[in-house]
């Protein structure tokens, strides 16, 4: 199978969104103040220097990376590897989702389960103990943040919408 | 020397010690903690200090700041994500430390040069306040604009992997940093009308996302599952010879230095000194390549560094009213509900009070040290618990820590975006230092550069005429070139 050049993924990627950038710097409406360079200076800096790095790894990296692919270089990750990044990615997303509707105190402990269920990884493990470390780390920081620091944490919009009213 | 005495007499006071160690021991905890910090912890006792007499206070809340820097490298070391932005450094070279088996050294050197940063960085700070902040008082923002630009490529420069990369990684970090209202016009960039980006992008959301996120996902995807042994024997006693001290001493005073320097420069802070001084000792090393494979010396200069910023960044605050770094902007916080004002009188009219700072920062170091010690054994016990526990109990604090920063679900998903990011860069091969680096130095180097624009009706030139500046520029452009001409004549010569 043939090896994709990352390095020339990653300058078409930086090229595309540092034109990006250009365009949407140029809608940066011009307050004017005497002697002063304006807000557009910097991202205008910043994406051109996008743009020429991006070119010159493509031309520099890029090689070398084709070099190093045609000796027959490790990829990144195999396809199991990728489902297994794409499977915790998708958990964390879940869970801040979840943050947000059923609340920090519940996401944290059903949540924190999942991950070890997750990154067990097929090892055997104390299924008692995972559930009482996740509702007692779970417990701790809700309770720690919210009565001992103060700090409010999300306690969920479907228990307002319910008008049920949560710890 | 008469105030000092008196200073230390009421910090010895039993409760002042007594919640002074406390306040340490729990700013060490925080800073442990990946995405908390001693800075947290000084926003929380802020309010309690209303009630309480100014001794009492500072005593507390400067005890919390020294723990916030000191206990930051612990979880650098053991499981490679920074407590804070102060330690982003050790994770290169503490982390491959702890997966060799030598944890037990990595905390040790972690520990000990926390303590001479932070001892001798005070002890300066006492005996030199007034006169290193007039020295302070001469630069202006075309130095400090130069010296920014000279940070960042000095660390790109030295970073592995090429060079192009580093600098797109840096090009990156500059453009995060302009997310949010113009400085100078209030104009809004990048927000799409989303009032949580009007006041930029946070910098624990791009530190959890890009550090603990990243490293999460990519370990458990390649199959990384089983955290590092330690090596029991060296947890006893010590653990480090003079021999070890000698070897590494050059390392040592240049970090101290460019801590102190960096440290009570107005808006730069331990998370800019680490990287410099982890880039420095790298580059006066005789073997660079070894960097990021676990050296010691990579462990000193980060550690001695970004506790030297402690004494650094007290130095303008006590001696010109100005903060040093974002922790000593909530000090001056303090001192304002009390009815102080810092500045050049603070010292001649309040001089048992700042005294007792310098003084709480020296005592609280020495209890921290040796707690450290005494407690070392235990530190690893985190490596003990399974990859699952610990790394789900990670991701759920990262969370937890994202949104206690700004207690918005929006910082929540913005550790999502740059998680996303991390691995994104991990597989293009980008170095992530210098675009942590450039987004943390990026505001202050857009602020300073069109501060020295205006300061100079428009003339951009100033930044060369001014010797400083020029200096700092030159090595700036060294920084990039040198090792791109030396990379050229090395495939020159292989040819």
């Amino acid at each position: 199978m043939k090896k994709v050049n990352r390095t020339y993924i990653m300058g078409i990627v930086f090229i595309l969104f540092s034109l990006w950038v250009i365009w949407q710097t140029t809608m940066i409406p011009e307050k004017l103040v005497s002697n002063e360079p304006g807000p557009k200076l910097f991202p205008f800096i910043s994406a051109f220097g996008m743009i020429l790095m991006a070119v010159l790894s493509m031309v520099f990296d890029g090689k070398q990376e084709k070099k190093e692919n045609e000796a027959g270089a490790a990829p990144y990750l195999d396809a199991a590897g990728w489902k297994r990044m794409a499977l915790i990615m998708i958990e964390s997303i879940l869970f801040c989702a979840a943050m947000n509707w059923i609340g920090f105190w519940i996401t944290s402990m059903i949540g924190m389960m999942v991950f070890i269920m997750t990154l067990r990884a097929g090892k055997k493990i104390n299924l008692v103990f995972a559930i009482v470390l996740s509702v007692f780390l779970g417990s701790l920081c809700y309770f720690g943040f919210t009565k001992g620091f103060n700090i409010p944490l999300p306690k969920g919009e479907i228990w307002d919408l319910l008008g049920i009213r949560m710890l | 020397m008469a105030s000092y005495l008196s200073a230390l007499a009421i910090l010895f006071e039993p409760v002042n010690f007594i919640m002074m160690y406390l306040c340490s021991l729990v700013g060490c905890v925080l800073g442990a903690i990946p995405g908390l910090s001693g800075g947290l912890g000084i926003t929380l006792i802020l309010p309690m200090t209303f009630a309480l007499n100014a001794n009492l206070s500072f005593a507390m809340l400067v005890g919390m700041y020294v723990g916030g820097v000191s206990g930051s490298f612990i979880a650098a070391v053991l499981v490679g994500i920074p407590g804070s932005a102060a330690s982003i450094g050790t994770c290169y070279d503490g982390y491959p430390m702890t997966q060799k088996g030598k944890a037990a050294r990595a905390l040790t050197i972690g520990i000990t040069g926390s303590f001479i940063g932070t001892l001798v960085s005070i002890i300066v700070a006492t005996l030199c306040s007034t006169f290193i902040a007039d020295i302070a008082l001469l630069l202006g923002p075309w130095e400090y604009f130069s010296l920014c630009l000279m940070a960042i490529t000095m660390v790109i420069g030295l970073s592995n992997g090429s060079i192009f990369k580093g600098l797109l990684a840096a090009f990156f970090g500059l453009w995060l940093s302009t997310v949010g209202a113009d400085m100078v016009t209030n104009q809004l960039r990048f927000t799409f009308k989303n009032t949580n980006l009007y006041g930029g992008i946070n910098v624990i959301c791009l530190l959890m996302g890009t550090f603990a996120l990243q490293q999460v996902a990519t370990s458990y995807a390649k199959g990384n599952l089983d955290m590092p042994e330690v090596d029991a024997g060296s947890l006893k006693g010590f653990g480090l010879t003079v021999k070890d001290f000698m070897d590494n001493m050059k390392t040592i005073i240049v970090s101290l230095l460019i801590g102190l320097w960096v440290g009570f420069l107005p808006g730069m802070g331990s998370g800019i000194s680490n990287l410099i001084a982890y880039g420095q000792a790298k580059k006066m090393s005789k073997h660079p390549e070894e960097f990021g494979t676990g050296v010691d010396a990579g462990v000193w200069a980060t550690e001695v560094a970004n506790n030297a910023g402690v004494g650094g960044a007290i130095i303008p605050m006590i001696a010109l009213g100005i903060p040093g770094d974002a922790t000593t902007v909530l000090l001056m916080s303090a001192m304002t509900i009390h009815g102080l004002q810092a500045g050049p009188m603070f010292i001649k009219t309040n001089p048992v009070l700042a005294n007792l700072i310098f003084a709480t920062v020296l005592v609280s170091a020495i209890l921290i040290f040796v707690t450290e010690l005494l407690t070392k054994r235990w530190f690893p016990l985190l490596l003990k618990a399974p990859y699952h526990y610990l790394y789900s109990a990670i991701l759920m604090i990262c969370f937890l820590g994202a949104y206690s920063a700004s207690t918005s679900m929006f910082s929540v998903y913005l550790v999502l975006v740059f998680g996303a990011v991390g691995v994104l860069m991990e597989f293009f091969k980008m170095p992530s230092t210098p675009l942590m680096l450039a987004f943390i130095l990026g505001s202050k180097i857009e602020s300073y550069f069109r501060m020295g624009c205006s300061y100079a009706r428009g003339d951009m030139t100033s930044f060369l005429t001014r010797p400083i500046s020029l200096i700092f520029l030159l090595i700036a452009v060294y920084s990039v070139v040198g090792p791109l001409i030396s990379k050229l004549r090395k495939s020159r010569k292989g040819n």
